[in-house]
């Protein structure tokens, strides 16, 4: 009810509200030929900053219309020379430049630019058509016409040339079939006369050239409007203009594939007009010829939130100052900050995966310092387990298990790893470390690396997978159809790989991994390689001596590979906020936009700035206020799982939380093979045999993604501290913490308060102490009276931890 | 409260046995509240005249159409495959030779020949759309049939009412959802995962009972404390993965307590011929797991046939390694699949119970009609078969005709989003209903328009 009146308002008020701005999209337009168009959109502007297409409500005006004719909102070429277009509504006022060139020249439709973007997007080249392994119906074209060259033979030498008829265009099976003037199981994909009808027709009449190296080739697309802020309902029409090699641009609008990242928020048809469904912010993503792009709509949230919320909210360092204004743009109040307790045991877990103590609660909470996060967060920078927390997480990543190695292998890669975490290096010496080296794994853990990885396909997808946050498998069959990936880029990739060799060591376990001077990966579909070069990097010669990781390993660190950085920030970034910037946190793709891309440039700038520094990068996350907001919601902006104007609750993974019980009952688990004492987040072995952490979600670590580890909770894991011997076990064990109580004998109020301090590291309410001593009291009785029982607190403090270990606030973190 | 019905009568250190002591609990533990009920009831989403029941064979792999049953015998060599159609008992349908007992079963089941989809070839599309009648898209994600039927209609009894066996599909190559959850409706719905092999000796779903030292007076005490202690952070009140977290906990007291779940797990209590003749595997005890479930209470049982395509013999019959070889279907899969389905559709009919089962065996696409260099058959979600039988399907028949080789539907084509509008016309529920997507937008079962395949159940 409120959003509907909210929107009545908004409604009410757009309609009386002049525009404060207009701008005509795309901006000048350049038309090239008699063929060439230019859709044109009018964006005004508000005051309240909002925007909204009214190229319905304006009047658009030629200034020479024999130059540029006006059809609609569709620029046409007249007659070669200059002119502007105008846009008025109201008051305010739009211009735009038109140049014509080569209006009276014959300008055919070319294969490779139109004839095959149109059979693209009718869908000819679909995987359920044409475009399939085997094609249909004995015509085979290549899917979405990543190869133009075969594409046209198949058209034009096939078929008994009947594909293509140039003595008598309109007969050729290619207009015939589409338009169902024969049968055609495809059904009808056009009509005669249509635009895609008439690109095809003027092709074939002009004889049907072929696709060829001279042939300009598509550079980028442009989307319009790049963002904007709608009104809720509101319709917005996006331009797509294609750039090319010889300079020209065109309006591809019409056969580009659209798609919306979020379909709750907006919806977009096959011809680019866009409808907001729902507050929030989506992007409108594009791929055409291989070409990718993204347009960002919005609609804020219906409240009105005062500018003085915002400038009035904690900042502690840049990270503050675009979250918030990400916030004020969307209208997402942000809450207060999280108090001492709640920060102090966030903290240790985000980034240790420990429980603080009871004495490093109450000492923190003590602590008169205004500094004292700041001082913590130095604190928790140089414990061991903060050493064994991101060992771990990188040996998640890097797939360190027995599953595959052997035992002193995996321990070698692990430690390698732990031992980089520990000096801090640099996430590009890192992987650098990784790629290049040679030797014998043993000495060099890292070299496991190749033994996990075998072949250079599959070397190339992990690395592009783990390091690169892009899952290219598509491409190895045929163009990537969502991304801009091609098939050559995918074997030029992993060509890059083709030169590593291994051998057996000496001792079992060991392998030699070396460079050798030869070796290809053939590109099937051509019977040949392609030159090394890593995705969208520069190639290098195949006879160049240069060791080809060694240009990988150059080019992975580099300003023209956005990649490696925003893959890494994003998973850092992730493990403290509960959500990335890119969602999922592996997914860092060009068509899968950031929550907030000014953040994350930012933060990405300031990581490869200062020499890929994770601590560094950790620290500033640490400090920000946004990282201390409260996980408490307001009305305003409970909704908001995306923005980060409130911690977001995360269950703990399932080796915090093991660790976790054994912390607070005092008894360690024991993992088979480990020395006592050992905690599940030291263990290098994902393998290591422990239901609990199976059914809690460990991952596996076969594959290098971030969906292995499961977070969800489910009936078999209730069913498992319920009845389970794991949680059971230890705490009726004859060690641990109740057995300190009973020792020392603490009184039920003093138990009650370590407990607390321990698992929630805050101490209880007074309601809460009542509560819980009465029930306490209540449970003694009833155990007492049993004459066998001897020791009748022992039970119902079992049972009170217990129902504290499974309960939210000790699962989740809050 | 819980009660435990335990078969011996167990005595407490505090003098009580657990028959004495506890009774069973209320609605609310059931995950759905009486006006809630009530509410879908009145706006007819739930038809109380039939209560239809729903067994999924999943058969993760996608079986080759030629080679199962879809024969061609009269194709070229190297399109008809190495195997021989045999009759069944059903006039005019064949099927392969390596399901001779499924033959005999052939009046209860019918077969549909023309599946086909438009999508990318590989697995997890096929699972999302043959499990949610959808291809996910714009990051929405559709829930699992069996999970619609759970939200719609709760549980029968105090049995979960979705459970999915032995355990969800695993890694089949991409990185896409499978189809097999609850989706935007909230893991509320989720199914219950059992997360153990049935067919190994000392089966029994993991901890289900407590241990005998653990009395129910203090399981009930542990119980009751947990939802004294939790009640501090408000802001878990609004969110949904902490709800979910208590809801799984009531779930879980729900099984714990109910003698009917325990009973169903329990494979001992089957004669042992029984075990056997469903096949001393994953796969052929957990089809007599399901069938037991059913007849305790459950509305929907999904079985996956298997969890990976990946090192290990599947329908996915590539010819080559990681992958399958087309003998495997007459050496393992195949009698495999035979054994589970036909004592499956035996053991239903002889009890009464197919009326009220619908079964549907089901893959995520066909497989190329020509054999491949390696020997095997690629991905073809082109045209594919599956089954279906009892909840009211008429058995003997075949619905749609493929053409000569197996590659393309010839008449009847059918799309994986009439198969989910013909399970849901199946167990009763309009097509019509709406379920709450994200941000409350309402999303209807099957698109509009999308029809049954009434040939079925005529």
């Amino acid at each position: 009810m409120r959003l509907l009146s909210s929107l009545l308002l908004l409604a009410g008020a757009a309609a009386a509200q002049a525009p404060s701005g207009l701008s005509l999209l795309p901006g000048d337009v350049s038309l090239r030929g008699p063929r060439a168009y230019q859709t044109l959109v009018v964006e005004a502007t508000y005051a309240d900053g909002h925007h909204k297409d009214v190229t319905g409500a304006a009047k658009l005006v030629s200034a020479n219309p024999k130059v540029a004719a006006l059809d609609g909102p569709v620029v046409r070429p007249a007659g070669d020379g200059e002119t502007t277009v105008t846009a008025t509504l109201g008051a305010a006022k739009a211009t735009v430049r038109v140049r014509v060139t080569g209006s009276a020249q014959i300008a055919a439709p070319t294969f490779r630019n139109h004839v095959l973007p149109v059979m693209t997007k009718v869908g000819c080249n679909s995987g359920s058509c044409h475009g399939a392994l085997a094609g249909k119906n004995g015509f085979k074209l290549t899917l979405r016409g990543y190869d133009p060259d075969t594409d046209y033979q198949v058209l034009t030498r096939e078929g008994i040339g009947r594909r293509v008829s140039l003595v008598e265009p309109a007969q050729s099976l290619m207009l015939l079939k589409p338009t169902l003037a024969v049968p055609h199981g495809g059904g009808r994909r056009f009509d005669p006369r249509s635009p895609e009808y008439n690109i095809l027709v003027d092709w074939i009449a002009s004889g049907a050239p072929p696709p060829s190296d001279a042939d300009t080739r598509i550079q980028g697309v442009d989307i319009y409007p790049a963002s904007a802020w709608l009104e809720p309902g509101a319709e917005q029409q996006v331009l797509v203009r294609a750039r090319y090699s010889d300079g020209h641009t065109e309006d591809v609008t019409r056969w580009v594939k659209f798609s919306s990242t979020d379909a709750g928020v907006a919806s977009v048809d096959d011809f680019g007009k866009v409808k907001m469904l729902g507050s929030g912010e989506a992007a409108i993503t594009v791929w055409y010829q291989s070409q990718v792009g993204f347009a960002r709509l919005g609609v804020p949230y219906p409240d009105r939130i005062a500018a003085e919320v915002f400038r009035s909210s904690p900042r502690h360092n840049f990270i503050d100052d675009l979250v918030l204004r990400k916030l004020e743009a969307l209208r997402i109040q942000p809450s207060g900050q999280a108090g001492d307790y709640a920060f102090i045991r966030r903290a240790f877990l985000d980034a240790m995966g420990v429980l603080p103590t009871p004495e490093e609660v109450e000492r923190f909470a003590a602590d008169p310092d205004p500094g004292k996060r700041a001082k913590l967060v130095e604190e928790i920078l140089t414990r061991e387990e903060f050493v064994d927390y991101w060992a771990y997480k990188w040996s998640d990543l890097l797939l360190v298990s027995s599953r595959r190695l052997r035992s002193n292998a995996m321990w070698s890669y692990y430690n390698w790893i732990r031992a980089s975490v520990a000096s801090n290096k640099p996430w590009d010496q890192f992987a650098r470390d990784i790629l290049v080296s040679s030797g014998n794994s043993r000495e060099n853990g890292a070299l496991n690396y190749f033994v996990l990885h075998k072949n250079p396909i599959e070397l190339s997808e992990n690395v592009t997978k783990a390091f690169l946050g892009l899952g290219i498998t598509c491409a190895r069959c045929h163009n990537h159809p969502l991304e801009k990936w091609t098939q050559r880029d995918y074997y030029q990739m992993a060509n890059l790989f083709s030169r590593i060799s291994l051998k057996n060591g000496a001792e079992a376990g060991d392998t030699i991994v070396y460079s050798s001077p030869t070796g290809e990966v053939i590109l099937p579909r051509l019977g040949k390689p392609l030159a090394p070069r890593p995705l969208d990097g520069k190639p290098l010669d195949f006879n160049d001596p240069k060791d080809r990781r060694r240009h990988l390993a150059e080019w992975l660190a580099s300003a023209e590979n956005p990649y490696f950085a925003r893959s890494l920030v994003n998973r850092v970034w992730q493990n403290f906020l509960g959500r990335g910037l890119v969602e999922p946190a592996d997914d860092v793709r060009a068509t899968n936009p950031a929550s907030n891309e000014e953040l994350f440039a930012a933060l990405t700038k300031d990581f490869t700035d200062h020499n890929f520094d994770v601590k560094r990068l950790i620290r500033a996350i640490m400090n920000s206020a946004a990282y201390q907001r409260s996980s408490a919601t307001t009305a305003a902006n409970e909704k908001d799982e995306k923005y980060y104007s409130h911690y977001i609750l995360k269950r703990l993974p399932a080796e915090v939380i093991l660790d976790s019980i054994a912390q607070v009952t005092r008894v360690a688990t024991r993992f088979e093979g480990y020395p006592a004492g050992t905690r599940a987040l030291q263990l290098p072995d994902s393998q290591v045999n422990s239901y609990f952490l199976t059914v809690f979600g460990r991952p596996p670590r076969t594959l290098s993604d971030s969906a292995e580890r499961q977070h969800e909770p489910t009936i078999t894991q209730a069913l498992h501290v319920i009845n389970g011997e794991t949680l059971n076990q230890m705490l009726s064990s004859k060690d641990g913490t109740i057995e300190m109580f009973l020792k020392l004998g603490l009184s039920d109020g003093k138990a009650l308060e370590h407990l607390y301090l321990a698992a929630f590291s805050r101490p209880p309410t007074a309601q809460e102490r009542a509560d819980i001593l009465a029930a306490l009291a209540e449970a003694r009785v009833a155990t007492a009276k049993d004459p066998l029982e001897k020791e009748p607190r022992r039970k119902p403090l079992e049972d009170l931890m217990w129902a504290m270990l499974t309960g939210k606030e000790f699962l989740f973190n809050h | 409260m819980i009660r435990l019905d335990a078969d011996k009568a167990v005595h407490f250190c505090d003098g009580l046995t657990r028959r004495d002591f506890l009774h069973a609990g209320s609605l609310a533990y059931l995950g759905l509240s009486l006006p809630s009920l009530l509410g879908l009831k009145a706006l007819g989403a739930v038809n109380n005249k039939k209560d239809v029941n729903c067994i999924m064979l999943f058969l993760v792999g996608g079986p080759s159409q030629l080679d199962t049953w879809d024969m061609k015998p009269n194709a070229p060599a190297e399109i008809r495959g190495p195997y021989k159609p045999i009759k069944t008992n059903a006039a005019g349908v064949e099927i392969c030779e390596v399901f001779p007992r499924m033959a005999k079963q052939a009046d209860k089941f019918a077969l549909v020949r023309t599946l086909y989809h438009t999508a990318a070839a590989v697995h997890d599309t096929g699972h999302q759309m043959m499990q949610t009648g959808r291809l996910f898209q714009g990051g929405i994600e559709y829930p699992h049939i069996g999970c619609v039927l759970s939200k719609l209609k709760g549980p029968k009894s105090d049995t979960p009412a979705h459970v999915l066996l032995p355990r969800p599909i695993g890694n089949t190559g991409g990185n896409m959802p499978h189809g097999q959850t609850a989706g935007f409706l909230g893991k509320i719905y989720d199914p219950f995962v059992l997360n153990a092999d049935p067919s190994e000796p000392n089966f029994q779903v993991p901890d289900m009972l407590p241990p005998d030292y653990m009395s129910a007076l203090r399981v009930d005490r542990r119980r009751d404390w947990r939802g004294l202690v939790d009640k501090s952070v408000k802001q878990f009140e609004s969110n949904p993965e902490a709800k979910l977290l208590d809801s799984t906990f009531q779930q879980a007291y729900t099984l714990m307590s109910s003698a009917k779940a325990r009973e169903a797990f329990d494979l001992n209590k089957e004669p042992e011929a029984s075990r056997s003749r469903y096949g001393k595997n994953r796969f052929g005890q957990s089809c007599l797991l399901a069938r037991r479930l059913i007849e305790a209470g459950v509305r929907f049982v999904t079985v996956n046939m298997f969890e990976t395509v990946f090192d290990e013999i599947t329908w996915d019959i590539h010819g080559s390694s990681p992958f399958s070889p087309i003998s495997c279907y007459r050496d393992l899969v195949g009698p495999m699949f035979d054994a589970a389905y036909a004592s499956l559709l035996e053991d239903l009919d002889q009890r009464g119970l197919l009326q009220e089962t619908l079964v549907v065996a089901m893959g995520e696409f066909g497989r190329t009609p020509k054999v491949n260099p390696a020997g095997g058959r690629d991905h073809w979600p082109q045209c594919w078969s599956m089954s279906f039988a009892g909840g009211g399907v008429k058995g003997g028949q075949v619905v749609g005709e493929s053409d000569e080789i197996g590659g393309a539907p010839k008449s009847r084509p059918v799309s994986p989003a009439e198969v989910a509008a013909t399970i849901y016309h199946s167990l009763g529920i309009s097509l019509e209903t709406e379920l709450p997507g994200s941000q409350g937008r309402p999303i209807r079962l099957v698109d509009h328009g999308v029809e049954p395949i009434h040939e079925l159940f005529t």
